[in-house]
């Protein structure tokens, strides 16, 4: 068990790292490496895949040893008493499965032509495997015109179907095994040279491969070193699906008559034979034909469960197969546990404003401290898992912040501190891998987590919007923008199409698009970054809502463009009487933009408070450090500084204090206990021990 | 729109030029093309007399251009085994084939739609498990056994099914089911997949964020997305269907082009399976086309591409 888990935690590491450089370390040079090191103990894991190996082992063995073993047997003809059925145990164990016409033992003739199968697939794959690899690799390494030939080769030959292909050349040149191998193995190398040349021309891109260039390393070189073992991975999970493909090519070649020839014999040609003795004697036809389908399977199975191995961006999907089934999974660490009292932390803004809100704040609810103006937005305790193969990882970690109708709030944090997670868990929006664990998210009062999904909806557009990063992403491609604009009018006032659209087109005017009565008719790659901006945040203010969640909504944009959006969320905020929660981690903006600010540093709230209070006097060691890594006039000539060290890894958190391994400040109590946002001021707070000596310093 | 398909036109031109002229090399590769078109067994008399009458006595240049003209006037010759022009044996054929095949996809396609989509909606869910197992099951499958498990059970047992013919609704459920089977098993796999990512895409949670329903959610704005990715694999998966044919029409006596070719082969019938071989390709050459005018439909992307 202990070794077990072991690999599992070492498992997760690369899951997560993985994960973090994005879809594009698919080709990290290291994964090879490391998935190599570790494959009997990932195989093992699986219970599919490792029967899978087993069988396709098992078929190797009978290959290789089954001359040995049988000798002629397969041969041997028996004419006083064919076509015996199967489980006719009197002579032993060779007629276990019956014999054919001629008396000749089903089972030894399976064995033998399992020899015959592989050593027509294996040679077949094999050949075009290396083929192609090579031509595609060298292909997509050197570009241009070499790179274009290839293709159009690759492209001749794939229109043209393969078994047609083994028909015309085996008519031609007479069918033989090598034949079959050559013609099988030209038909696939169009495959290969498409797999590595799309990879290798992914790294010639990339700088690596350009350092390599420098130093004067010769092609082929590079080759071998840089681009091969990013390739192979991806290549092999080919080959195991093209083995299916080229024993299947063979069987139906041999089944026609003019692939693998008597005397010689392969699982193909058992099931013609079988055909013709199908009413007296099934089981001649049966078996070979399940053998090939065992046999091609397990070659699919393996091939999936490669393709997951490899691919860091799919391994998830493993964990959760799983563990996807206990919703709520019982902390198990330390850590996890501790979770659990900062559910009680209380609204991260002191919900009466004054002095003595520092001691009603340990039971917060509305009901018992009604505020003077309510919060439109109340997130309190709100905590998020995510399912990793080696359980539930807590990223976000009771998370508070209330939000009033007109006011702007920033939730200020480095990348991964679990901002955008809490946002997307508020507006219900979580991948499926992610889930809500506990805490509340209040739209006027209205939990919002509790809700079904239908009143969830009603809600969505009217009481709550959200305005995505990435705008191009955010547009769905193939709508015209006007369409998408009109939808929330379709969906939540059932407009006709017509009222719709022209609601769409006022909403584009209202956001500074240009000639939009015929812009709605264009589609979302036809405007720019900035526009298309625009476009989003018309979406998601078309019905009012109560709250607008702007998760980045500049980051993907240049300077000055940023500055217009931020001038139209704040126009339409002040307009709509919104409440406006900004996630980001752009200072400058919360300086700008915000009246109050949360800072989150994993997966929690560190400080709240309004922006300017909060900038000029932070009561956290971490938003004091964020400040004085910002270069700002006052500071000039002095040395920048910055937190030693990086955020931490949501599996690794420390205990107590999450951010005392950075911190200049910690001492021992920071390791054993947790701080708890608590009040350091006037609508002030800081989870930090010594926020009140910071904040009276 | 029509600038693409130009261009595309002129493109795929180019594979189908190297068709025509590998069947004329692969004629002339054995060295004397009478041992094509010829069967075994003919004198050396008739060999003469062969060569004479086709021009093989000619310059290699000069026979190319005459095959090219009879290409062009969908003339290969007669069959040797009717005596019958081969180009009409072939167009004869075309048919059978084309609405055994046109049944086939319509039914994949629409199949994989919605169990590949029912399989994205909820990841790793037991649905999506047994539908991952069963198809990539159905993509290994060999359609040749299949085909006669299926005479076994519900012809030669069951006695529901004929065992072969054209005749009657219910002598097409075998030989569709059986060319289905392998297309169905890959596109729900490739449909799945595509929509999971299409399901997972932000524009799927801006969606959800305006308050679409899930239905809404699934087929307005993640399938058309997923359609892409499907389209390409089913255009492929029709070409690999003439593989299928192949088989399929020769165990159930279909009379259309995949039986025709064996048949030729077989009977070392030359003319013919020339003929089979090119009037294929020209087949496969307007699929590409038509495919490549669904993907233009469907997504405005590739409609800019195209008129720029």
């Amino acid at each position: 068990m202990l070794p077990k888990d072991d690999v599992l935690r070492r498992d997760v590491e690369k899951d997560v790292k993985g994960g973090e450089s994005g879809p594009g370390s698919g080709t990290d040079g290291a994964k090879g490496a490391v998935v190599r090191a570790k494959w009997p103990a990932l195989l093992l894991q699986d219970r599919f895949a490792f029967a899978a190996a087993l069988v396709l082992l098992l078929v190797a063995l009978c290959a290789v040893l089954g001359p040995l073993l049988i000798g002629d047997l397969a041969t041997r003809q028996n004419l006083r008493d064919p076509s015996r059925p199967p489980f006719s145990l009197d002579d032993g164990w060779a007629y276990v499965l019956g014999s054919d016409s001629l008396g000749r033992p089903v089972a030894a003739r399976l064995i033998t032509a399992a020899g015959t199968t592989l050593s027509v697939a294996v040679p077949a794959v094999l050949v075009s495997l290396v083929v192609g690899s090579v031509w595609g690799m060298w292909a997509g390494y050197h570009g241009g015109w070499r790179e274009n030939v290839s293709l159009r080769i690759a492209d001749v030959i794939l229109s043209f179907p393969s078994l047609l292909l083994a028909v015309v050349v085996l008519y031609v040149f007479s069918p033989s095994a090598a034949n079959i191998v050559l013609v099988l193995a030209v038909a696939r190398i169009p495959v290969y040279l498409r797999t590595a040349r799309a990879e290798a021309a992914e790294l010639r891109s990339r700088l690596f491969i350009d350092a390599a260039r420098t130093f004067g390393t010769s092609g082929w070189s590079t080759i071998r070193r840089h681009v091969a073992p990013t390739v192979l991975p991806t290549l092999l999970t080919v080959a195991a699906l093209d083995f299916c493909f080229v024993m299947l090519t063979e069987s139906s070649l041999s089944f026609l008559g003019i692939g693998i020839q008597p005397p010689d014999v392969s699982w193909g040609l058992m099931v013609a034979q079988g055909r013709q003795e199908l009413q007296s004697a099934w089981w001649i036809a049966l078996f070979p034909g399940l053998a090939i389908v065992i046999t091609t399977v397990s070659a699919t199975v393996l091939a999936a469960w490669a393709r997951l191995s490899t691919d860091p961006g799919q391994r998830w999907r493993r964990g959760l197969r799983r563990r996807g089934r206990r919703p709520q999974p019982t902390p198990t660490t330390a850590q996890e546990a501790e979770v659990e009292p900062t559910r009680a932390v209380p609204a991260g803004r002191t919900a009466e404003p004054g002095p003595a809100a520092s001691e009603t704040r340990a039971e917060p609810t509305l009901a018992e401290a009604p505020p003077t103006t309510p919060d439109t937005l109340a997130v309190d305790g709100l905590s998020v898992s995510v399912r990793t193969p080696a359980g539930s990882l807590p990223v976000v970690r009771g998370v508070s912040f209330g939000v009033r109708s007109g006011e702007t709030l920033a939730l200020l944090g480095e990348s991964g501190c679990g901002k955008s997670m809490t946002a997307h868990a508020v507006a219900g929006l979580l991948d499926p891998a992610a889930e809500v664990v506990g805490g509340q998210a209040r739209l006027e009062g209205e939990d919002l987590l509790a809700l079904g999904a239908r009143a969830r909806r009603r809600l969505a557009g009217p009481g709550l919007a959200i305005v995505f990063q990435d705008a191009l992403s955010a547009l769905n491609p193939v709508h015209t923008v006007g369409a998408q604009l009109a939808e929330p009018f379709r969906i939540h006032e059932r407009m006709s199409r017509r009222a719709a659209r022209a609601k769409a087109v006022e909403l584009m005017e209202r956001v500074g698009i240009p000639e939009a009565r015929s812009r709605a008719d264009a589609y979302p790659h036809q405007f720019s970054g900035g526009m298309r901006q625009r476009l989003l945040i018309a979406m998601a203010v078309a019905l009012r809502p109560k709250v607008l969640l702007a998760d980045e909504p500049t980051t993907a944009l240049d300077v000055t463009v940023q500055a217009q959006i931020m001038d139209l969320l704040r126009e339409l905020r002040s307009e709509q009487q919104m409440a406006l929660v900004l996630i980001t981690h752009d200072l400058g903006l919360v300086a700008e933009h915000a009246d109050r600010v949360a800072v989150m540093y994993a997966g929690t709230v560190v400080e709240t408070g309004p922006v300017a209070e909060v900038f000029g006097k932070p009561n956290h060691p971490y938003t004091r450090g964020l400040l004085d890594s910002v270069p700002a006039e006052q500071h000039k000539g002095s040395r920048l500084s910055s937190i030693p060290g990086g955020p931490p890894d949501p599996r690794s958190v420390p205990s107590g204090c999450a951010f005392r391994t950075r911190c200049p400040m910690a001492r021992d109590l920071c390791a054993t206990q947790r701080p708890q946002l608590a009040e350091t001021g006037t609508d002030r707070a800081a989870a930090c021990h010594f926020g009140k000596e910071l904040a009276d310093a | 729109m029509f600038t693409m398909l130009r261009r595309r036109a002129v493109s795929s031109v180019i594979p189908l030029l190297v068709v025509v002229l590998g069947v004329f090399f692969l004629a002339r590769l054995t060295g004397d093309p009478a041992n094509l078109y010829l069967p075994l067994s003919a004198t050396p008399e008739m060999r003469a007399e062969f060569a004479a009458r086709n021009g093989l006595d000619d310059p290699l240049l000069a026979q190319f251009g005459d095959y090219l003209g009879q290409v062009a006037h969908l003339d290969f010759g007669e069959s040797l085994r009717t005596a019958q022009p081969a180009g009409e044996a072939v167009l004869r054929a075309f048919p059978a084939t084309l609405q055994l095949a046109g049944w086939t996809m319509l039914l994949a396609i629409l199949g994989a739609v919605v169990i590949g989509s029912l399989a994205a909606y909820r990841p790793n869910s037991a649905t999506d498990r047994v539908a991952s197992f069963l198809s990539s099951t159905a993509a290994s499958v060999p359609d040749f056994w299949f085909a006669i498990m299926g005479v076994l059970v519900f012809a030669v047992t069951l006695g529901w099914l004929p065992t072969s013919g054209t005749s009657g609704a219910a002598a097409w459920v075998l030989p569709v089911v059986t060319l289905l089977i392998r297309p169905f098993g890959v596109l729900v796999q490739v449909v799945r997949g595509a929509m999971v990512s299409a399901l997972s895409a932000p524009y799927v949670k801006v969606a959800r964020s305006k308050g679409a329903s899930e239905s809404r959610v699934v087929f307005g704005h993640a399938l058309r997305n997923a359609a892409a990715p499907a389209l390409t694999v089913a255009g492929d998966l029709a070409v690999g269907l003439v593989n299928g044919a192949v088989v399929v029409e020769t165990i159930f006596g279909w009379p259309g082009i995949g039986k025709l070719m064996i048949d030729s082969v077989l009977q070392r019938d030359f003319a013919v399976l020339q003929a089979a071989v090119l009037l294929t390709a020209l087949v496969i050459f307007a699929l590409n086309i038509l495919v490549d005018i669904c993907h233009a439909l469907l997504d405005p992307r590739v409609r800019q591409q195209a008129a720029a």
